[in-house]
């Protein structure tokens, strides 16, 4: 892959959440990957993995535990001061999952989306105004819904003006935390398709975290599997699909309905097991395998892995 | 992808132009919406009226608060005049006592007179018998009950009517109902208002921050709790001394702690949902989230135990007076009136049925009302009947 611009770099990236006294749960567990600069990069991995605490970690939701985050080259961990925070918010942005609870109830959609503004010092309601108006046309809603309170709108339309609330401050990134698991697949497409214009249009990066394979597959350039908070593989999204080293990853592409159903029948389900590792002699690391595609595994691991990739696996049967 | 691989001759001996692209490109446009924008209060309005209930307990309220502003000043007593010759009249309007109902006529049973003496009018004066019940022979001498109007017994004339009757100082009821009520209402809301000043900044800064913050300020109001009210209570009427103003302070110096307790909740519900979150990536203060994004959406709750708390707070009132802890006379309190009222309950027991109509009737609308406007206050509930 040529040398490209990467917009952020995460280090050994640890969260951790207390649970009782003295005993701790690892959401993410030495977490180290790139995004470049204008790419759709997917998370997919299993519920409760991680994905999502990795998001709202670096938008700084949450405070890491150990590791580093660099955003254009600047460190975003550690502790917050104003100037870092306001970077922060300047240019990364967030849309969330659950189109109903993302909203608050009481703020009418020019107050939601303006909200942003005017923390920026744009305070003049005439200007708010205006490029609210903008931002909704943007996503295909009408100048009049901005004086609707979100209840008025259908799932769909409330997961655009989640977009559009993100997007009116020009961020450079955008974290997507499970934009369309909650809506039904007519309405995810539009989602999409809204999601891909805008990038094309304002020169986004956008990290799509989703635990839907084929909706993550058509969105994304790079993907990286999250289990148990660890990324067990990182690569080119096609080159995953077709080269699963890591047996979580081949559990989760087994796991993708055909829509032939002679050959979803005959189709060989994999379930993963984690006991199969044994990381007591070897210790696992994170090993770049072939140019752009890292699996995480112990060295005899690697071996296999390699043996695997040059005899061409098929993993469906 | 595999259906392809499948069956790749097949598909590749298709000619290109045969297919058409199903997949739309027009932008995605919205229609108008049919209904009109209804701003925030008048869909609270709307929802509010539709409530019957609480709409009557509005009213109810609102007739309290009328009366109690206005009610003393109706007639021609004062609430602290004494007329020692006038104690414990029963009550009289004329207006209904004409209408031959057995209310408000000034009725007074008198028991055990001889029965040859009712027709003497130096005793019994012109018209002022109502009913002759109970005749009975006692030791060879025809005795009854004699039902009178007391004032016209007493030769008093209509215009000096006590609506409600009169006390054991020959206090006009009427007058003292409404500006006990005027006084309970007072200390009630002072009091409300004043623990949900402070519920509302120690709940919120110990949801909000949670942690060691939130541990240490819920354990300081679990200190607080533990007094015994009584204990408080007496100890600060003996420092401050009787009064309004150490009645409010009794009432707010520990009656904050279930708000505050409250409102922390709340927080904790709101803090960690979306919306809030979403606030946060925007980079929104803390002093906006809580008071933008928060509170607004713990109104419901809060208007509601506030409502209730006022009830609650005029009852507290009423049973601090009752042991004696009260407003100092003359000053009166629907609280006062109850326990004197109580002492004679047998003998006058309208001097407690009036005062305990309206607290009975407070208790009742205030949380009706309450109800009313929680469900007013919270859109989420549209269309949920």
């Amino acid at each position: 892959m040529a040398e490209r611009e990467k917009i952020l770099e995460i280090k050994n990236l640890c969260m951790e959440f207390p649970v009782k006294r003295r005993e701790k749960l690892k959401a993410l567990n030495n977490v180290t990957f790139d995004i470049y600069k204008g790419e759709n990069f997917g998370l997919v991995g299993e519920s409760g993995c991680g994905k999502t605490t990795l998001g709202r970690t670096i938008i700084r939701l949450y405070n890491p535990t150990s590791g580093e985050i660099l955003f254009n080259g600047r460190s975003i961990s550690g502790k917050l001061n104003k100037d870092t925070r306001k970077y922060v918010t300047d240019n990364i942005a967030m849309i969330f999952q659950d189109p109903i609870s993302s909203l608050n109830p009481r703020m009418t959609i020019q107050e939601i989306i303006a909200e942003g503004l005017s923390i920026r010092g744009i305070k003049n309601k005439e200007e708010q105004r205006r490029m609210v108006v903008e931002i909704l046309d943007k996503v295909g809603l009408l100048p009049e819904h901005a004086a609707r309170y979100p209840h008025e709108f259908s799932g769909g339309q409330r997961q655009r003006i989640g977009i559009a609330r993100a997007l009116i401050l020009n961020p450079s990134f955008i974290i997507a935390d499970e934009p369309v698991s909650a809506l039904d697949v007519s309405i995810q497409a539009q989602v999409i398709k809204l999601l891909l214009e805008m990038k094309k249009i304002m020169g986004l990066t956008i990290l799509f975290i989703a635990h839907d394979l084929s909706v993550v597959k058509y969105f994304s350039d790079r993907i990286g599997v999250m289990c148990k908070g660890q990324l067990v593989e990182l690569g080119d999204a096609d080159e995953v699909y077709k080269n699963p080293l890591h047996p979580y990853t081949r559990a989760l592409l087994s796991a993708i309905p055909e829509p032939d159903p002679i050959r979803e029948k005959k189709k060989k389900r994999l379930y993963y097991d984690p006991q199969i590792h044994d990381y007591s002699k070897e210790s696992p690391e994170f090993v770049e395998i072939t140019p752009g595609h890292f699996v995480y595994g112990s060295p005899s691991e690697i071996e296999q892995y390699r043996i695997d990739l040059k005899e061409g696996i098929n993993i469906f049967n | 992808m595999t259906l392809y691989e499948d069956n790749k001759e097949l598909y590749d001996s298709i000619p290109a132009e045969k297919f058409k692209r199903v997949e739309r490109d027009e932008a995605i446009h919205d229609a108008k919406f049919q209904t009109k924008p209804i701003c925030f209060l008048k869909d609270v309005w709307l929802r509010f009226t539709k409530n019957k209930a609480s709409v009557c307990a509005a009213i109810v309220i609102l007739i309290i608060a009328v009366l109690a502003i206005f009610g003393p000043g109706m007639n021609r007593f004062k609430y602290d005049e004494q007329y020692p010759d006038r104690v414990n009249m029963p009550p009289k309007i004329p207006a209904i006592a004409n209408l031959n109902l057995g209310i408000f006529d000034g009725g007074y049973v008198l028991k055990n007179r001889q029965y040859d003496s009712i027709s003497d009018t130096t005793k019994y004066p012109n018209d002022c018998i109502i009913n002759v019940t109970n005749p009975q022979v006692v030791n060879g001498v025809r005795m009854v009950d004699v039902e009178v109007d007391y004032y016209k017994y007493l030769g008093i004339s209509d215009d000096e009517c006590y609506w409600f009757g009169s006390d054991y100082l020959g206090r006009d009821i009427w007058t003292r109902l409404w500006r006990g009520a005027r006084m309970s209402l007072i200390i009630a809301v002072v009091s409300v208002a004043c623990n949900v000043v402070i519920g509302l900044l120690y709940g919120s800064i110990a949801g909000y921050y949670g942690g060691t913050v939130d541990m240490i300020l819920m354990r300081i109001t679990e200190i607080l709790n533990a007094f015994p009210r009584i204990v408080i209570v007496t100890l600060f009427v003996m420092v401050a001394g009787t009064g309004m103003f150490s009645i409010i302070m009794a009432l707010i110096i520990k009656d904050w702690v279930p708000t505050a307790r409250m409102i922390r909740s709340q927080f904790y519900r709101f803090k960690g949902s979306e919306y809030v979150l979403a606030a946060r990536t925007l980079g929104v203060r803390d002093m906006a989230l809580i008071f933008r994004h928060i509170l607004p959406n713990s109104m419901g709750p809060i208007i509601t135990s506030s409502m209730i708390a006022v009830p609650t707070a005029i009852f507290a009132e009423s049973f601090l007076a009752y042991i004696g802890l009260g407003l100092q006379a003359p000053e009166t309190s629907i609280g006062v009136m109850l326990s004197q009222g109580q002492k004679v309950l047998l003998h006058y027991p309208t001097q407690v049925v009036f005062p305990a109509i309206v607290i009975s009737l407070l208790m009742i609308s205030f949380n009706l009302f309450g109800n009313g406007l929680r469900d007013a206050f919270d859109p989420t509930l549209r269309g949920a009947e």
